[in-house]
């Protein structure tokens, strides 16, 4: 790849990029298309899914967490379950915003 | 009539029963198929690598194609000091992938002659999803320090509503190892019992109509194909999606709070 030993002479160099041009014209064909198929609205769904269903879990968790050790029950499920539905719609923001992103990037 | 249970092939069977303190630990399908995954990830890559061709021949682009796909994958999401846990990221995720591609088999010849999907199993996928998560707590808290909490503390938000954003901020980190395994395993598993499910209308128009159901069975035998192809996509795609998730989360243990 140094360009030094270039020479306008030199028969392969005009061979080389001819033979690039061509490889370079069967890659674009080949080229695989920004199909949104591949991200089935089954794939979406599971995303989403997982990401909200963690939200609350983990919210209602630790508030049930606190219920058992501080005895304040209900109210520790209660906000917890609360704020667990905060952060999973949280979850589902950031994902939509990496795949608006990412099929934008195509 | 066959069997035609659709959830049968996730049985976990003990293969070398093993006891040690009060505890099972046999040795299972599970097991046996996590050991090939390992053993034939690294015989194939041996292999491939082993001429060591500056012009690589057809196994050994398809090695370097990888290691390429995952090292772009890793720089263009989590920087170019990401770099580190290309290790790490490149085991995860070949880990996964030829994991996925060992549970296509239908018949395989293993333990109870049937193929085992390890990713199919919450266990598993929690497990590796708890590693990608640990690791990001301790290599974040290691390298960053107090100012790795940035990362719960988003920046612009009025001190009032702070202490709320933060806790959100921190459920939400919390519950990243569910999504990132449940995700795994919810499209393994639901894509294995749909093929089985409808491979086994064949077999019970077969067995029920007679030579009618041979003829209606190719309808079912259709989709059972097309449902193939679709799972193949699918293990790829999910080795993917899990890769590329680790890489994410892997850049707010390099950059926390941006």
């Amino acid at each position: 790849m140094s360009r030094k030993d270039e020479s306008p002479r030199d028969p392969s160099k005009a061979d080389l990029d001819s033979l690039q041009q061509r490889i370079d014209a069967r890659r674009e064909k080949y080229r695989p298309k920004p199909d949104n198929a591949q991200r089935s609205a089954w794939q979406l769904g599971m995303r989403y899914g997982s990401e909200f269903f963690g939200g609350v879990l983990v919210g209602g968790g630790l508030g049930f967490a606190l219920d058992h050790f501080a005895g304040i029950s209900p109210w520790g499920l209660i906000a917890g379950t609360m704020f667990g539905f905060a952060a999973g719609t949280l979850n589902v923001v950031r994902a939509a915003q990496e795949i608006s992103s990412e099929s934008q990037e195509r | 009539m066959a069997d035609t249970n659709p959830i049968k092939q996730f049985e976990v069977h003990e293969l070398v029963p093993f006891e040690a303190f009060g505890l099972n630990l046999a040795f299972t399908n599970s097991s046996f198929f996590m050991m090939l995954t390992t053993v034939l990830t690294v015989l194939l890559f041996t292999l491939a690598m082993s001429s060591r061709a500056l012009v690589p021949n057809r196994a050994q682009s398809v090695a370097e194609i990888i290691y390429g796909f995952v090292a772009d994958m890793l720089r263009s999401t989590a920087g170019p000091d990401a770099l580190r846990f290309f290790p790490f990221v490149f085991t995860l995720f070949i880990f996964i992938l030829v994991a996925n591609m060992l549970g296509m088999f239908p018949y395989f010849p293993g333990p109870g002659l049937h193929s085992f999907t390890i990713t199919s199993h919450l266990i598993v996928t929690v497990a590796l999803a708890m590693l990608v998560w640990l690791t990001v707590i301790i290599y974040g808290v290691f390298k960053n320090g107090p100012k790795f909490l940035k990362l719960f503390v988003p920046s612009g938000v009025p001190g009032y509503i702070l202490p709320f954003v933060s806790l959100i901020e921190v459920i939400s980190f919390i519950s990243r190892p569910i999504s990132h395994s449940v995700r795994l395993f919810a499209n393994m598993l639901a894509g294995h019992i749909l093929l089985k499910v409808f491979a086994g209308f064949i077999v019970m128009l077969g067995a029920g109509l007679g030579v009618g159901g041979y003829v209606l069975g190719i309808a079912p035998f259709a989709m059972t194909l097309g449902l193939t192809a679709l799972e193949f996509l699918v293990a790829f795609l999910q080795a993917y999606v899990f890769a590329i998730l680790t890489c994410i989360y892997l850049s707010d243990a390099l950059h926390p709070g941006h």
